[in-house]
């Protein structure tokens, strides 16, 4: 069908996965190889927390806490028991998931500001505990110092790797997946009711649709996808800790670059992820440790003109622009101009 | 546990709740009037900190006399927040459909702003002012009452009273009360509902700009020193009710107490678990408040 072939997600995902697949063969530097890595993990940590809020429309700002858990396990997995990475990343992950459920179920009746304050007060609750906490029930935590996971025999077995090319490529991979998810649930039934919840919650539970269900459904999702990518960047630093993986600065970072590329859209998370984490590796490059807050200003002041002149993100000026060039069909206007019908 | 000490935790956590109420004022006001929830809140209280920390620092006012600057100096900072940040975004959502957590990203935008740039002028350090004035204990009844935050304390009842009446009798406060209630028909009466809210915001930041000043005597510095009272801003509106001037007060003093006495029993990091959880607890259970809602 030729919607698909041009939808924004084609004329601009293509080039952009082409060029992520070639970059490594140009670059060698292995600072730059760790940065663009980076990049392509936040765009992955941004298209999860997109998959439930950027679809359902509430700001969730403690996914941290399924990034956070999910990596927890992973290493205790492997340093405990001698689960291998790969397995212990899908136990996390499905950890995560259970969670988002069990957390989520009665969240989800809370709309707007008290969604996300509830939000933030579970991730910090666990991120507390964690903190303070050394043993549990005979698992080594480790509170505020973290976990290291011990250097062994490199390999796809364990999860590491000789230099940074094989964790730029698994990033990649699991990003493309996500997109791929991100794609399936656009044209799914799940998708297309957790637009209707969005646009107007009653009027859907009136057509019948269970709005909780389906938010939880998605939560669930993104909850296992965003414990895979916590997981990863275990393995990828081989350290996790409370703070790092934990915080609310993770938290705000993820959601601030989904919402300002474009919230609710297959791409706009990783073209998000593409204009900020640069800003945040090049004011450290730059500058050093001489302004340690200097790019969380820089994402602040961003992120209130996206609100304000961007509310659907930068994709959507891209979107009127590769229409206008004609790369792209317009979208097909609505049934009913929803302007007029409002009162 | 001894009656005595259990006594004196019950104080003072009556003293602290009664500052974080007067803190939490300002996000109740605001939420009250213009249905923002001000996730800056915590760090405007934090600039006016470092504000009345510099007068001690270069001219060695005590803070309680730099209060003279930093209620109109955060007084400006709330009227501009709102007058430049905030009313484009309240412009467009009266028009169009509404997006409440625009102004939550678009504060949260402004916290991270502010946040930082005070860490990149302060650095990370922990800063203090030492007075001699005012500071110390009183005994009362045999129990120790330190005199900063028993000022604090009554600065908040005080506050909140001032704050009350002002709302009932003066022609702005009932200008304020008409657009909390019904924002067109207060416009139909000849309310300025753009100034209504700038004043709005003002006062709520100014009553920040006062406790900046109180709180300097007795608590250290540092660019994240806002982020726990803002916090626990959002949690003594949602015991209180969001939107009511005594409930503030209440939650303020509820969350001290409990605070205070957990803190007894368990470690001072358990106990800031169980606030969250409280948190929770209220708003999955009793969202609209323990007073309700009410300006």
């Amino acid at each position: 069908m030729s919607t698909s072939r041009r939808s924004i997600t084609a004329v601009l995902g293509l080039p952009l996965l082409a060029i992520a697949l070639v970059l490594p063969f140009f670059v060698q530097e292995a600072y730059l190889l760790h940065s663009l890595t980076m990049i392509l993990y936040f765009a992955y940590m941004a298209s999860a927390w997109n998959f439930v809020c950027g679809y359902v429309g509430q700001l969730s700002l403690g996914h941290a806490v399924f990034a956070g858990l999910a990596g927890y396990a992973t290493v205790l997995l492997y340093t405990q028991l001698g689960w291998s990475p790969w397995f212990g990343m899908l136990a996390g992950g499905l950890l995560a998931a259970i969670l988002a459920v069990i957390l989520g179920y009665p969240n989800f009746k809370l709309r707007g500001p008290y969604f996300t304050l509830t939000t933030i007060a579970f991730a910090e609750i666990v991120r507390i505990w964690l903190e303070n906490t050394d043993e549990f029930m005979g698992i080594p935590l480790k509170g505020a110092q973290g976990l290291v996971v011990p250097p062994s025999d490199l390999g796809w077995q364990v999860f590491q790797f000789e230099g940074k090319v094989p964790y730029y490529y698994i990033a990649l991979a699991m990003l493309v997946i996500m997109l791929l998810a991100t794609v399936v649930l656009e044209r799914s039934r799940l998708g297309y009711y957790l637009k209707a919840v969005r646009g107007d919650p009653n009027g859907a539970a009136a057509l019948g649709v269970n709005g909780t269900r389906c938010s939880l459904t998605a939560l669930a999702i993104s909850a296992f996808m965003t414990g895979l990518g916590g997981a990863f960047y275990a393995q990828f630093f081989r350290y996790i800790n409370p703070e790092r993986n934990l915080g609310m600065e993770f938290s705000i970072d993820t959601a601030l670059m989904a919402i300002v590329g474009g919230q609710g859209t297959v791409l706009g998370p990783v073209l998000g992820a593409l204009l900020l984490h640069p800003i945040a590796e090049i004011t450290r490059a730059w500058f050093g440790g001489r302004f340690p807050g200097l790019h969380l200003v820089i994402y602040g002041a961003i992120l209130m003109v996206a609100v304000l002149y961007f509310p659907k993100g930068v994709i959507a000026p891209l979107q009127q622009w590769l229409t206008r060039r004609g790369l792209r069909k317009p979208d097909p206007a609505p049934a009913i101009d929803v302007q007029e019908v409002r009162p | 546990m001894d009656p005595l000490i259990l006594l004196y935790a019950v104080v003072n956590g009556l003293l602290l709740g009664g500052i974080y109420g007067g803190i939490a004022l300002g996000l109740s006001l605001i939420f009250g009037v213009l249905r923002v929830i001000n996730f800056a809140h915590g760090s405007f209280l934090m600039v006016a900190m470092y504000a009345s920390w510099g007068l001690w620092a270069a001219f060695g006012w005590h803070p309680y006399a730099s209060v003279v600057v930093t209620v109109p100096f955060l007084y400006l900072l709330g009227y501009f927040t709102q007058s430049v940040v905030i009313a484009p975004l309240i412009r467009r959502e009266s028009t169009l459909v509404v997006e409440p957590l625009g102004a939550l990203l678009l504060t949260t935008g402004l916290y991270l702003v502010l946040d930082n740039l005070v860490l990149m002028g302060f650095g990370p350090d922990v800063r203090s002012a030492n007075v001699e004035f005012a500071s110390g204990s009183l005994l009362v009844a045999g129990l120790p009452v330190n005199i900063p935050r028993l000022i604090g304390c009554a600065a908040g009842v005080l506050v909140a009273a001032a704050l009350w009446w002002a709302l009932r009798h003066t022609d702005s406060g009932r200008a304020i009360r008409a657009t909390a209630q019904n924002r067109e028909a207060a416009a139909l009466s000849g309310v300025d509902i753009q100034r209504v809210y700038n004043h709005t915001f003002g006062i709520g930041a100014a009553i920040l700009g006062l406790f900046g000043a109180l709180l300097t005597p007795f608590l250290s510095l540092t660019p994240t020193v806002g982020q726990m009272f803002g916090v626990k801003s959002f949690l003594v509106v949602v015991l209180g009710g969001i939107g009511s001037i005594p409930g503030s007060i209440l939650g303020g003093l509820l969350l001290g107490v409990f605070e205070s006495v957990a803190s007894q029993y368990v470690t001072a990091t358990s106990a800031a678990i169980f606030s969250f959880g409280l948190f929770i607890a209220v708003l999955l259970f009793r969202p609209n408040g323990l007073l309700g809602r009410k300006i």
